[in-house]
């Protein structure tokens, strides 16, 4: 089904030169789309994110009703889907699991963003295809535009208020005969961001701030792409390489087990990185065939990823810990092996089977004095089945199974310092074992999709999993950033979830609704939970698990009222409650209010436009510790974009205000409201782009 | 749905803010916990201000402390200890002792409480406290 879907808009896009609009398409087409899936989705092209650019791809997308923008500070954000983030939603860039988000809470997607040609977010379990992590949705990057001209390109030049960034980023490519070639090449600057306070409270610390500015949270970022590729009639072969990098100061108040003053001159300058401060590589190579036949076609992708990462602070000691000898607090290098293989045949025109493998393995290494995961390897693999049956051109049926077997061997790790045991003799304590653990997980899914008239019906029923990830089965150390000491469990099972999820349509030719409600249950979600004890000073969270249900909607109306004027109204609601464990009668952590956008846009000469939105959020009241409650808020924004031919050459204008009324709030659903930190004021992006 | 909270005994409080107290003596803790519904377990830190950081809750530096540059010498006392309360408790008084080391550098600390119900919310409280030679 999704599959099925993924796989044939992969092909499509990879066939024409299209690249889609705005996520709204009306009437014929409109329906068409819809009904491909059986599960919620939305499709978004490169317009729609430059139109909406905002400074990290995920804010961009945050206006898709269902998908939030997790702030992370020094304004990056980590992409959640209805509540679920983290390592709940895979990432995949061009079919690839994207590897390395899910050992830090403070680093976002590792991904250019100018390098994007089109996303889609499916808004559910999408393991079937994915397998483990896609629990609660797949974000889905496809960067592999197929050039037609012997040599095309584009500059963009982007530059954002709030934190002063400025960057620059460049695509060439070009098609000769059968081979083409394609090159990307990014680089971001941006400063310490600002918010509209003058003091923040963190822990029990008072923080003032010169000028609002958050300090330390500057950055720089570059990313460069190349891929060379081979079309034919019947097969077809794409290579790429890519390295994204990026450095980035921590707020220098908020990392480190104490506040203290340091001797560096933190306000000497917005745009300096000083310690603490973290730098991420990921590197990428992937290749990627395609053959068809008649009535069948075959996909291969190989791919390798490495993510490296490092952590540097001021060595200051801590308990029986001495002052380490560097400012190496972390390192992770992280190798990831991924392989599929997959192939569709066609039984007849109404029946369609798709089948695949994948294999991945994972190798992970830690280093610097501070110890919080262990070294650990992985080896998964999975095979799956899908069929797609059409009883009518009004009908369409889904079903598949997937079986997957994980493999996971965690390191043991030592203290390299001594600290008294009970009998007052130094001993290097035990962080983590050597253990080994096997995971097994049988996932269906089976779905319908009906479309009597101009409705569209779609209802959709699976089961998904989530392997637990080594920081879950293995932690045991101070987590700096929050002031906590986290605590793994080896014996923790497969998180599973089971959900509904049903999307009704109405496609009229100026009208369009949407509501897609949907309801999950976790017999186990896994979840780290604030216990009652100290250890070592600090308070104690240890993994556990829990039953967890959740429900919800997200609910769309957009209103073509002339040539001219577009009206659209969006909202979305949430309902988390732990039923069993520790926390029962709690919500989930981060959990986000309802949401409600209402815009008006106006059209001009061809593709100008003019759009004011209002953003109204409720007050979240349902918290778990330590989560305060968060007031409800609202935000005018305003967006423009108009582009103009010169010649054979285009040039492009964007621009996007934020928070127009410079309003103070906080977003429950921020990394930063743990520590008091309100959002952004009122924050200005432009962006003049030159297609040739 | 609330952290408990760290009030003053209904005998006497200790320590105060600002108060002094001297090399190789005791510091008196006397504090009481509350909660509505269960208590989980605190801990009681000490750690040396000559860096004079700041926190929110009650540790203001004190008058004197500003005049004062002491240089880091001797033992910068540094105490962390982990404490359980008893099942069931919805108020405990903290009643303890704690010697100070004869060596530990003059100067200004602070003192945090922190406590935790059953359900893993948090409370602190900081005091600054002045270490002095003892007379």
């Amino acid at each position: 089904m999704i599959a099925t879907i993924l796989a044939a808009v992969m092909l499509q896009v990879q066939d024409t030169t299209q690249t889609l609009g705005p996520a709204t398409i009306y009437g014929e087409s409109k329906r068409q789309e819809l009904m491909h899936l059986t599960l919620g989705s939305v499709e978004v092209g490169h317009n729609y994110i430059e139109n909406n650019f905002s400074g990290t791809l995920m804010q961009s997308l945050s206006s898709i009703p269902g998908v939030q923008a997790r702030a992370i500070g020094s304004g990056q954000s980590k992409p959640a889907i209805r509540g679920l983030g983290f390592n709940r939603i895979a990432v995949a860039v061009d079919g690839i699991k994207h590897e390395g988000q899910q050992w830090g809470d403070d680093h976002g997607l590792e991904i250019d963003q100018f390098a994007v040609d089109r996303i889609e977010v499916i808004k559910g379990p999408g393991a079937l295809m994915y397998g483990s992590d896609a629990i609660g949705g797949v974000l889905g990057i496809y960067t592999n535009y197929l050039p037609v001209e012997p040599f095309e390109g584009r500059v963009n030049l982007f530059g954002r208020s709030n934190n002063l960034s400025a960057g620059v980023s460049a695509r060439l490519q070009g098609r000769s005969g059968h081979f083409y070639w394609r090159m990307h090449m990014t680089g971001t600057d941006y400063a310490d961001y600002q918010v509209p306070t003058d003091e923040i409270e963190y822990y029990s610390y008072r923080i003032p701030l010169k000028n609002g500015t958050l300090r330390n949270t500057a950055g720089r970022e570059a990313d460069a792409s190349l891929s060379l590729g081979y079309v034919g009639e019947r097969f077809r072969n794409d290579f790429k390489l890519s390295e994204t990098w990026a450095k980035s100061g921590f707020f220098a108040n908020a990392h480190g087990l104490e506040v203290r003053l340091s001797d560096i001159d933190y306000d000497a300058s917005r745009r300096d990185i000083d310690l603490p401060w973290q730098s991420v590589n990921h590197l990428t190579l992937h290749n990627h065939s395609h053959y068809h036949g008649d009535g069948f076609t075959i996909d291969s992708n190989v791919a390798w990823q490495w993510n490296h990462r490092q952590e540097r602070s001021e060595p200051v000691s801590h308990g029986y810990m001495p002052v380490p000898p560097d400012d190496l607090e972390r390192d992770f290098s992280k190798h990831t092996l991924t392989g599929k293989l997959g192939g569709k045949v066609d039984f007849s025109p109404q029946n369609q089977l798709q089948t695949g493998a994948d294999a991945e393995f994972q190798h992970n290494r830690r280093g610097g004095w501070g110890f919080i995961i262990p070294d650990f390897e992985t080896l998964s693999g999975g095979v799956f089945c899908i069929d797609r049956h059409s009883f009518s051109e009004t009908v369409n049926l889904n079903a598949g199974v997937r079986y997957d077997h994980v493999f996971t061997s965690i390191h043991g790790y030592q203290d390299w310092f001594t600290t008294p045991d009970e009998s007052d003799i130094p001993v290097y304590k035990q962080r983590s074992s050597d253990f080994q653990r096997h995971f097994d997980s049988f996932t269906w899914s089976v779905g319908v999709a009906w479309s009597p008239g101009r409705w569209v019906l779609k209802a959709n029923i699976g089961k998904s999993f989530r392997v637990p990830i080594a920081k879950e089965l293995g932690a045991d150390g101070v987590n700096y950033h929050i002031f906590r000491y986290e605590k793994g469990s080896s014996d923790l099972n497969p998180e599973e979830s089971y959900q509904a999820d049903f999307c009704i349509n109405w496609v009229g030719n100026k009208l369009t609704l949407r509501l897609d409600p949907y309801f999950n249950w976790f017999p186990n979600y896994i979840y780290l939970n604030p216990a009652s004890e100290y250890y070592e000073g600090l308070q104690l969270y240890t993994y556990t698990q829990a039953q967890v249900l959740r429900t919800g909607f997200e609910i769309q109306a957009v209103w073509e009222i002339s040539k001219h004027w577009e009206l659209e109204a969006s909202g979305e609601y949430l309902f988390a409650r732990q039923m069993s464990g520790a926390k029962k009668g709690y919500t989930l952590p981060f959990c986000p209010p309802f949401k409600a956008d209402v815009s008006a846009k106006y059209a001009f000469l061809g593709d100008g436009f003019v759009k004011l939105d209002v953003r109204v959020a409720g007050a979240q009241r349902e918290i778990v510790p330590p989560e305060k409650p968060t007031d409800g808020w609202y935000t005018l924004n305003l967006s423009a974009g108009k582009s103009f031919s010169i010649g054979k050459t285009l040039l492009k204008t964007s621009l996007q205000v934020e928070n127009l009324l410079n309003r103070r709030y906080y977003d429950h659903t921020s990394y930063y409201r743990l520590i008091g930190v309100p959002e952004p004021g009122i924050n200005a992006s432009l962006m003049l782009g030159i297609d040739f | 749905m609330t952290p408990p909270e760290i009030i003053p005994s209904a005998d006497y409080t200790s320590p105060l803010n600002c108060q002094v107290f001297h090399q190789g003596g005791v510091l008196p803790v006397s504090w009481t916990f509350t909660d509505n519904v269960e208590l989980g377990s605190f801990n009681i830190e000490v750690h040396s201000n000559h860096d004079h950081h700041t926190h929110s809750t009650e540790a203001e530096d004190c008058p004197e402390a500003e005049h004062e540059e002491h240089a880091a010498e001797g033992n910068l006392w540094v105490f962390n200890k982990d404490y359980a309360i008893p099942a069931g408790s919805t108020s405990y008084d903290v009643k303890m002792n704690i010697p100070i080391p004869a060596d530990a550098a003059e100067g200004e600390y602070h003192f945090m409480l922190r406590v935790t119900d059953a359900a893993g919310w948090q409370q602190l409280r900081s005091v600054s406290i002045h270490i002095e030679h003892a007379d």
